[in-house]
């Protein structure tokens, strides 16, 4: 396939990456003040964001911005995390994607199978973190047997999105050169397309 | 020099007259308004409040096909293993003292309420004032200076005492024995050994049934608290910390998947 490579492939609109970024501040915001309020050990990442009284004040305002950033989110790409045949072939083999031995591996499409599993992952323990967070916002207010519960479930879905998150920022910077400026400018070399998201630079290529 | 002793306070129910004159002292003391409560009870609120730290609860329980009034006084529990401190994110937030009181301290608190979900005998009260927790104190501002609590002080029957926890708790031993000897077979203490004990102790004429007097049978810090303060802390954070090892580690071992300008 010929190609020039002075091109620049549109990767994410502007308004795909704006809820991105709105979806990352205000998860860092909720991650680092949760873990703050996770153990008495880790409370001093309270005083980096204004004290406990600031801490306990804001937090739930930060997983409420997230959690509309996400139903934005949500809107823009559930269409497009659809898990397919080869996306369930390519889970089954991503320890091969780890160790950069993708011979034979499904091509990707615009997303491979990879960010649609943390897409979802996301998705879901946003559910969980919304329902339990609103419980423990106004603790006084809501039935014992409730707090009792939710105590355990609020931190059990930040642990599985927070887990998500640290192998993301990774793979978004350190491990996948180049898809950083994908999210931040928008636009990838046609080679890099070629090679992570293949199946979608072929689409993208027919279109006129 | 020697250790402060653990103080305790004996609330013997069976001479309670139901006075109400350690809530007086109480709100007195701790310079505290409240709204009364109406309801057609002589209690005098429904429940504990955070401006309401000591109330009478008035248990009307029928004994023997015969009405009986169990009053009880309820307020924090000052527990050896307090679920409160359990649940508490906040640093020197909830103290316990060298004399076993298990303090508040305001200007640590965050008002994040988690205390009230560690607590077995559901006692801490939010204010909405000032968005901080609020519970009895043991009087630590009185027994700090070598006075015994203000409801002690205040109580005329000598249905409360205040003093050495070892002393109390053979004092309580010899009142269950009176009452015992007195026909209430059942007299007994209570001090529940699944929050380690408590530094607020009842005699109780029905010790078989503490539910009598609004006291709960068996406390116990709940499963979900120590689950979330034990294992699943832990867990947690050998993930997160394993998350960030992990990805570091790969990068050392396959570092990244560059793509260069010359490929297919």
């Amino acid at each position: 396939m010929m190609m020039r490579n002075d091109e620049r492939v549109p990767r994410f609109s502007f308004q795909e990456r704006t809820i991105h970024w709105l979806a990352a501040l205000s998860f860092l915001y909720a991650a680092l003040t949760g873990l703050a309020l996770w153990s008495p050990r880790l409370f001093w990442l309270a005083s980096i964001f204004g004290g406990g009284n600031t801490v306990r004040g804001w937090h739930p305002w930060g997983g409420a911005i997230f959690a509309i950033v996400l139903g934005f989110m949500f809107r823009n790409w559930a269409g497009q995390m659809r898990l397919d045949a080869e996306d369930r072939a390519w889970l089954r083999q991503a320890h091969r994607y780890a160790t950069h031995d993708e011979e034979g591996l499904p091509e990707a499409g615009r997303f491979n199978a990879g960010q649609k599993m943390l897409f979802w992952t996301q998705a879901i323990s946003m559910l969980f973190l919304l329902f339990s967070g609103v419980v423990l916002w106004f603790p006084e207010t809501m039935p014992r047997s409730l707090r009792l519960a939710v105590i355990l479930i609020h931190p059990i879905a930040a642990i599985i999105s927070i887990s998500g998150i640290i192998v993301h920022i990774y793979m978004g910077t350190a491990a996948v050169p180049e898809a950083f400026r994908g999210m931040i400018q928008g636009w990838v070399r046609p080679a890099w397309a070629a090679s992570h998201h293949p199946k979608w630079y072929r689409e993208i290529r027919k279109r006129p | 020099m020697s250790l402060p002793h653990t103080v305790a306070k004996l609330i013997d129910t069976s001479s309670c007259i139901g006075c109400k004159a350690c809530e007086v002292a109480c709100q007195e003391w701790n310079d505290q308004e409240f709204t009364l409560g109406t309801g057609g009870t002589y209690q005098t609120l429904p429940d504990l409040a955070h401006n309401f730290w000591n109330l009478i609860k008035f248990n009307e329980t029928e004994h023997n096909g015969q009405m009986a009034w169990n009053m009880a006084k309820y307020q924090c529990m000052h527990c050896a293993d307090p679920g409160c401190l359990r649940a508490c994110p906040a640093p020197g937030a909830i103290v316990v003292l060298p004399n076993g009181t298990v303090d508040f301290n305001h200007e640590n608190c965050i008002g994040c309420g988690y205390c009230i979900t560690g607590c077995p005998f559901d006692v801490p009260r939010l204010s909405p004032k000032s968005s901080k927790v609020h519970k009895c104190t043991l009087c630590s501002d009185r027994t700090a200076v070598g006075l015994e609590p203000a409801c002690i002080k205040a109580c005329p029957t000598h249905c409360l005492s205040f003093g050495k926890r070892e002393d109390l708790l053979d004092q309580a031993e010899r009142r269950s024995g009176q009452l015992r000897a007195d026909g209430f077979q059942q007299a007994g203490i209570y001090n529940p050994a699944g929050v380690g004990g408590t530094n607020v102790i009842y005699v109780l004429a029905h010790a078989d049934r503490p539910e009598a007097y609004g006291l709960p049978r068996d406390p116990h810090i709940p499963w979900t608290v120590w689950l979330w303060k034990g294992p699943l802390k832990w867990m947690g954070n050998l993930i997160l910390l394993g998350g960030v090892l992990g990805t570091f580690l790969h990068y050392v071992r396959y570092g990244p998947r560059r793509v260069h300008d010359d490929e297919e």
